[in-house]
């Protein structure tokens, strides 16, 4: 009897403690690993008949070849420059926002200012940047009001430009930078800022030289809520720009609803995986060369202060 | 590790000039409210060069906020703030004389140790790195730290975080430094190090220091005079012995120390005053304005009070003495404390040294008595009686 209960308590103690991890890796290995693995998968193949999405019968790189052609590289070009600079834009204006929201504004009243940086998300993504489309078209609000206020004589449309894009990228996609930094910057405890203010920094300096390298892992979180998704979204992109606003995604989109060519579409979403997860790459290298670069002569200056007492 | 100046410091004369009143601080009639609420009162303060100071209060009094605005962090709604001479309280912080020592530390955890303490001499213009260098090195070994210098803050003990922050604050060479509770976080062993290691250095640096606690053991064994404050002002400052033996208020007499407190009224022109079951007779007569029977408040310390079997014998018969049983007696160290149940109905304290007195047991049948030169006598004000004990 004893032994009988000694068994299980011995084989519990005998758990090794990734087993805790299993839910998670399975989850992981269902809904991230498996589908893109099929996706390569199906890069891989080839479409064979007019009626088929794809087959595996032969593996072969062409698709990647096809994918790679002069439409794809165009649209392609222009979807990093708007996840770019859209990325960038959001940063630049979600960084003071948060800053002010998490240090300037009372505490009770933050929830409200948050509460409103959300609202917009009350509403369908889609409905939201249509809205936008009737601001901004000759007839809209924005015409109008500049009209009526002498800037400009004619109807006037912003509809249907890179500007417009842009507008709505920043509209749908700044909650998503302004969270994580909100997040960040409130973490910060207050008092190493007044520590760095009473040693001689002021604001600004306090802000370069304690703030925003503590903020840093908010500042990451807020670039790749914002730069992933933004780089396959292209209901913002047509409905504001036109024909201007053709993004990659609806090309891989169009593959695989339109032309029914799921192999392209795959190698297209490959390609797309992989140019972001390089364009994240690069930006970390550059953060850590810059921190790096910044740091250096400082580091050195104080270097083996430690080693001399030791004699 | 090399023989630390800290513990070789003594009490040298490079204590800054008073005459160029660098390291001064003043208050001047200074007020300052939160929502309404006045938390400092019409201040007025002043310490001298080299001067260690400590603002003791109970907590909510106003001592960091009194603090705060020395540093900078806090405008006076009113009153003026000067520091080494020169009017300040338009200056935000960084513009200030003054560096501080914070309670939580607010050591920089994406920086080492080193890096930390060179913050401050990195904000100024005209010091070139090798100083920087120099007086990193130098302040690290002042606190003993030197071993740490390439570690993060978050990799240090409690004790080790607040030298670095002292370092960090020190090695700026301030007229006056200001520290905010700095040692309250600290085990009680490590604290009781602390403090002679803080005085120690300050002596030796001569730097003014003002210096907020709660703790009025600390305030006392550390500081060259005390403030005690009460409500947003200051009830009383002096040297520790006086504020300790002549206690300006029923206030400052309960919060240093432990006190018997009698409430009565006075009697025989002020020679006298009755209170529940007996008399006391103060060392010298009572003046208190206003009419008739005044209402006083008179404390007598517990190490005061005499414990005995026999009545006192004296030529004012049973003044200054009320029977009583044992209720309770205590060890404390070398000695004795006797809580006794008067038979009017109060409840004394008494500290008797061990080797004097034989052990008296619980329910005997005692006199407490005292003199009257320990009689302290105020006026019954309004101020709450601050319960027994309540002065850690
Ligand atoms: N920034 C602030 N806003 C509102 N009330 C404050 C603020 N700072 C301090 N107080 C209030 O002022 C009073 C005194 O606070 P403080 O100076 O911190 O006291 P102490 O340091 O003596 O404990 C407290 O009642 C506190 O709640
Ligand atoms: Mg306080």
């Amino acid at each position: 009897m004893t032994s009988d209960r000694r068994v299980p308590r011995a084989a519990r103690r005998a758990v090794p403690p990734g087993l805790l991890a299993t839910p998670a890796l399975a989850w992981l290995a269902l809904f991230f690993v498996a589908p893109v693995g099929l996706v390569f998968w199906y890069s891989l193949g080839r479409k064979p008949g007019l009626y088929q999405t794809h087959a595996n019968d032969v593996l072969t790189l062409d698709r990647y070849r096809e994918a790679l052609g002069d439409t794809f590289l165009t649209s392609f070009s222009g979807t990093l420059r708007i996840g770019v600079t859209g990325t960038a834009l959001c940063l630049a204006i979600g960084l003071p926002f948060a800053y002010w929201l998490a240090v300037k504004v009372r505490p009770h009243r933050r929830f409200v200012v948050l509460a409103l940086v959300l609202v917009p998300f009350w509403t369908n993504f889609l409905i939201r940047t249509i809205g936008w489309q009737v601001v901004l078209s000759p007839e809209g609000f924005a015409s109008r009001a500049m009209q009526s206020l002498g800037l400009i004589d004619a109807p006037f449309s912003m509809l249907f430009t890179r500007g417009a894009v842009l507008l709505g990228v920043v509209y749908n996609y700044l909650p998503m930078m302004i969270l994580p930094l909100y997040v960040a910057l409130d973490r910060i405890d207050g008092s190493l800022r007044e520590a760095s203010n009473d040693l001689g920094a002021n604001r600004w300096r306090t802000a370069l030289q304690v703030t925003l390298p503590l903020a840093r892992p908010g500042i990451a979180a807020g670039l790749l809520l914002v730069f992933i998704p933004l780089m396959g979204d292209y209901v913002t992109a047509a409905v504001l720009g036109g024909a201007r606003g053709n993004m990659v995604g609806q090309l891989v989109a169009s593959q695989f609803q339109q032309a029914q060519n799921w192999a392209l579409g795959s190698a297209m979403a490959v390609v797309l995986i992989v140019v972001i997860a390089l364009t994240i790459l690069a930006t970390a290298a550059a953060g850590a060369v810059c921190t790096w670069l910044l740091t250096h002569r400082r580091r050195r200056e104080l270097a083996g202060i430690a080693e001399g007492s030791a004699a | 590790m090399s023989s630390s100046p800290t513990r070789n410091a003594v009490a040298s004369g490079r204590r800054a000039d008073a005459g160029d009143g660098k390291g001064s601080v003043e208050l001047r009639s200074v007020s300052k409210s939160f929502g309404g609420v006045t938390v400092v009162k019409d201040l007025d303060l002043s310490v001298n060069p080299g001067e260690f100071l400590s603002l003791l209060g109970p907590s909510g009094c106003g001592k960091t906020t009194t603090l705060r605005m020395l540093a900078g962090f806090e405008q006076p709604d009113s009153g003026e703030v000067l520091i080494s001479g020169a009017a300040v309280q338009h200056l935000p912080p960084h513009k200030r004389d003054v560096n501080t020592v914070f309670q939580s530390y607010a050591l920089f955890p994406h920086m080492t140790v080193a890096a930390n303490i060179a913050y401050g001499l990195r904000q100024r213009r005209g010091i070139d790195r090798a100083e920087i260098r120099s007086r990193v090195a130098e302040a690290l070994d002042m606190v003993q730290m030197t071993r740490f210098a390439d570690r993060k803050p978050n990799r240090l003990s409690g004790g080790q975080q607040q030298r670095v922050a002292l370092a960090r604050a020190l090695v700026n060479r301030p007229g006056v430094l200001l520290l905010d509770e700095p040692l309250a976080a600290l085990d009680r062993k490590l604290r009781e190090d602390m403090q002679v290691e803080l005085k120690l250095l300050q002596s030796r640096l001569g730097t003014t220091f003002v210096f907020v606690t709660h703790d009025q053991e600390e305030a006392l064994s550390m500081s060259d005079r005390v403030a005690v404050m009460l409500d947003g002002r200051i009830e009383q400052i002096a040297d520790p012995y006086t504020v300790y033996e002549r206690p300006a208020t029923a206030f400052v007499a309960g919060f240093i120390g432990q006190q018997n407190f009698f409430d009565g009224t006075v009697a025989d022109a002020g020679r006298a005053i009755e209170i529940d079951g007996g008399t006391v007779l103060p060392a010298e007569p009572v003046t208190i304005h206003g009419s008739g029977a005044a209402a006083v408040r008179v404390a007598v310390r517990p190490e005061a009070v005499t414990v005995a079997e026999a009545a006192p014998a004296g030529p004012d018969g049973s003044a200054n003495a009320l029977p009583g049983a044992v209720a309770a007696v205590s060890l404390l160290g070398d000695v004795l404390q006797y809580v006794v149940h008067a038979d009017a109905g109060h409840e004394l304290l008494a500290r008797v040294p061990r080797r004097q007195a034989g052990r008296l047991a619980e329910g005997a049948r005692v006199w407490c008595s005292w003199a009257p030169s320990d009689v302290h006598v105020f006026p019954a004000e309004v101020t709450p009686r601050a319960p027994i004990g309540s002065a850690k």
